[in-house]
């Protein structure tokens, strides 16, 4: 008995299509985990320094979308998927509007899933495939039922954001040649750089093989908003970022990076009209000599944060402008049920608690590692990744734990500079014990 | 040792590397204060050899060089270069700068451009219907690079502009070697004769794709025949002084050829031959008539990549020593400035006598 059945749209597989894509450039394999009213796809790399995620609203992005709690996925149904067989479906016959009239014939026009799980019942994933030109392709996929691993974003610690139309960020990030593995990201005044460099050493006799090394300065007045510590050198993986934009660019929104100090996580986020999208990725990097001065700018005319609505494909240019605080607002909307700063001290209203002990407790299962998984040594002193130990605490009242917050601060005696390398092996995120992240938004 | 200037002709430039980079991954660049010379010459296989004049990609060009005739010798890769190049192909300006970063000397290029459209009216817009057709797939970019023009403009034209367009300062550091004039004295060009057969060739496309089809061809049968499958096949190229040219494969159990007619064998300048007109090998050639032909056996995988010469879009003429050389001049036009004098490069084909 299928678990969950749902329809993709002519859109719908090209949209999953470029997810899986996305996903496919930071792991192998791909977590699906759904719900009644949610559904998600997520992967983490293997070095754990980077975290990717989408989210797809049910409503608006599945043609029909039935979850059916059964067994063990009373809550929710979750597994792993190898991410290039599950492509593989969706590719090469999905035709791409270049092609000649016979390819045309072979567009796919909706695809029904079917997930199939429980008691005498093979775990299969299967997908039928309805051709434009009436062929029907079944094709049954195993999967793996495991917990889905997520990096969680403490988003009061990152006080330092900017938010960029997406397209000229991949455009900048087009310029940058191959061969390089890192991309840093420093302000300077009124500009924004971003320099692409390799860390490889090479001798002198082969020091034209090295790669074009490649810098691009930027004004803030190019980012639709931007709050930085002046002179603050960020560094992150290259090739993330190109996945990153790469996938960003198609939906045409703004991209937002959220993040604080080197060595602790960068967030990047944007949505389209029936998918969020979320990345976690580790930095490294140097911290200049002025934390006080800020690099700054606010676009004018943007919208109040109570502007809900989000970005609609025929949105007019103006409301195509303000569109990347609406779809901050959105995030913000999305995250309602979140703790305010933590500098208010405040208890929120009981709810959000409640549900983020919940949704820590509903996770303790998700960390039965394989010896594999187990996250790297914390080379900060910063915490893991995961929440083994938190496992075994009382659930309490995170908010106004004087604790909790010691914990939420910067890390000011981390070295930041030494061993690039290392420093982007180390996991992305460490799982705080509230409920920050989306993934775990309460079930309403 | 300065060197400083802006870049012109940036769309020929890359089209230049690119042709380059067929051959070799290295290029010679020697620059001086008239002209600017690019070297290319693989450990095997056919070398190009050029003599542009400096305007022709620089101006506002300053050299200083304690060198003899104020030369500067850099040797550098062609793919750094080359992707430096698409980056600044619709910029607003590109200069070059030699300088020592870190220690180490590159070739920094600085780029001001602005992307082209920041915001998209249309949210999730689709790409221009009407995109710009795409070169031949033979002549694609040898590093795969999407052609970053391609539907670049229509969209500037859909899209109204929502906000200013900001400047971005880019800059592209090519990793060089600076030579030492000893080191470099030993690569000398290798002695063109006086031709027997000079004649222009037929679109380079349709040359190339015949060219490639003999080959694979033979690679093919060479299978199959399980023996010298490893060596690469020789086409026969042959040439008269009465517009024919053909190509030529003859494998152990086929034996095709192509022939073109009527192509051009331009006219000598007597003021620029070391004979006299009369005596010169082609005036003799072509006395003979039709049949006479000059042949050459090149080897047909170097000869493919001679022939990706031809996203230059340029004339090609090839001048045949019957069965020592082959020398191809490719005439690279301005696109910038029509009325300015052709740049040339200087094929000499890795060839075989019978």
């Amino acid at each position: 008995m299928a678990i969950l059945t749902f329809t993709l749209s002519e859109e719908g597989v090209t949209a999953f299509r470029d997810a899986l894509n996305c996903l496919s450039k930071f792991s192998e394999d791909v977590s699906i985990e759904a719900r009644k009213d949610s559904f998600f796809l997520s992967t983490m790399n293997t070095s754990k320094s980077a975290y990717a995620s989408f989210r797809f609203a049910t409503n608006r992005f599945f043609g029909r979308y039935q979850y059916q709690a059964t067994g063990q996925f009373q809550d929710k149904f979750y597994c792993s998927m190898y991410i290039r067989g599950l492509i593989s479906l969706f590719r090469s016959r999905s035709g791409v509007e270049s092609r000649g009239d016979v390819d045309k014939q072979t567009i796919i026009d909706r695809c029904d899933v079917a997930i199939e799980d429980g008691e005498g019942v093979k775990s299969r994933f299967i997908a039928r495939i309805i051709f434009r030109n009436g062929l029907t392709a079944t094709h049954r996929l195993p999967f793996e039922v495991s917990m889905p691993v997520h990096a969680k974003f403490n988003r009061q610690e990152a006080l330092y954001h900017w938010s960029i139309s997406s397209r000229t960020l991949k455009q900048l990030v087009d310029h940058f040649g191959p061969g390089t593995e890192y991309l840093e990201v420093n302000t300077d005044g009124d500009h924004v750089n971003f320099t692409c460099f390799s860390e490889k050493t090479i001798s002198d006799d082969a020091v034209l093989k090295k790669p074009l090394h490649t810098s691009i300065s930027v004004e803030t007045d190019e980012f639709d908003d931007i709050d930085v510590e002046d002179k603050l050198q960020i560094v992150v993986s290259i090739k993330d970022i190109r996945a990153i934009t790469q996938h960003a660019a198609i939906t045409g929104n703004a991209i937002a990076a959220r993040y604080s100090l080197p060595a602790r996580p960068m967030q990047l986020s944007y949505a389209s009209d029936a998918i969020s999208c979320e990345f976690l990725i580790m930095t490294v990097g140097e911290r200049g000599g002025n934390p006080a001065q800020r690099t700054k700018k606010v676009r004018k005319g943007a919208p109040s944060s109570n502007n809900h609505v989000p970005p609609h494909l025929e949105a007019t240019s103006r409301r195509t402008s303000a569109a990347p605080s609406q779809t901050a607002a959105e995030i913000q909307r999305q995250q309602s049920e979140m703790p305010p700063p933590a500098s208010s001290r405040q208890p929120p209203n009981p709810t959000p608690r409640l549900s983020a002990a919940r949704a820590s407790a509903s996770r303790i299962g998700a960390f039965d590692f394989r010896p594999s998984q187990r996250p790297p040594p914390p080379t900060l002193r910063s915490d893991s990744l995961f929440v083994e130990d938190e496992a075994w605490e009382p659930v309490r009242d995170e908010d106004e734990d004087g604790d909790e917050d010691a914990r939420l601060e910067w890390d000011h005696s981390a070295d930041p500079v030494s061993g690039l390398v290392n420093r982007l092996m180390c996991p992305v995120a460490n799982l705080e014990t509230e409920s920050l992240y989306f993934a775990h938004e309460p079930r309403r | 040792m300065r060197f400083h200037s802006d870049l012109k002709n940036i769309r020929t430039f890359a089209k230049l590397t690119a042709a380059f980079s067929t051959l070799e991954k290295l290029v010679w660049l020697r620059l001086s204060d008239e002209t600017a010379h690019f070297t290319v010459v693989p450990d095997t296989g056919s070398q190009i050899w050029s003599t542009l004049p400096m305007d022709f990609l620089f101006e506002n060009c300053t050299i200083q060089s304690a060198e003899p005739s104020n030369t500067i010798n850099l040797e550098l890769s062609l793919q750094p270069l080359h992707r430096a190049l698409k980056s600044a192909q619709g910029s607003i300006s590109a200069s070059l700068r030699l300088t020592k970063k870190k220690g180490v000397p590159v070739l920094s290029m600085t780029i001001t451009t602005n992307t082209k459209s920041s915001t998209s009216k249309f949210g999730n817009a689709p790409p221009p219907a009407a995109a710009p057709l795409k070169p031949p797939s033979s002549f694609d970019d040898p590093f795969g690079d999407v052609d970053e023009d391609a539907g670049g403009a229509d969209q500037t034209h859909l899209e109204t502009s929502l906000r200013r367009e900001h400047e971005k300062i880019i800059t592209q550091d090519i990793p060089i070697r600076v030579l030492h004039p000893d080191t470099v004295a030993s690569t000398v060009q290798p002695s063109l004769q006086e031709p027997d057969v000079h004649i222009q060739l037929p679109p380079l496309l349709q040359l190339k794709s015949i060219s490639d089809r003999f080959t694979k061809l033979a690679l093919a049968s060479g299978g199959g025949g399980g023996s010298a499958s490893s060596k690469s096949p020789r086409l026969e190229i042959s040439a008269n002084m009465h517009g024919g040219l053909r190509v030529r494969i003859a494998t152990e159990t086929a034996d095709i050829s192509s022939a073109w007619t009527d192509l051009d064998n331009p006219q000598l300048d007597p003021a620029q031959l070391r004979v006299p007109i009369e005596e010169h090998p082609s005036t003799k050639f072509r006395d003979r008539g039709p049949d006479s032909w000059a042949s050459i056996y090149v080897d047909g995988k170097d000869w493919s990549r001679v022939l990706s010469a031809g996203r230059l879009e340029g004339r090609v003429i090839a001048c045949f020593c019957h069965n020592q050389s082959l020398v191809l001049y490719v005439y690279i036009p301005h696109y910038d400035d029509g009325a300015a004098d052709d740049a040339v490069l200087t094929y000499h084909v890795q060839a075989y006598s019978a």
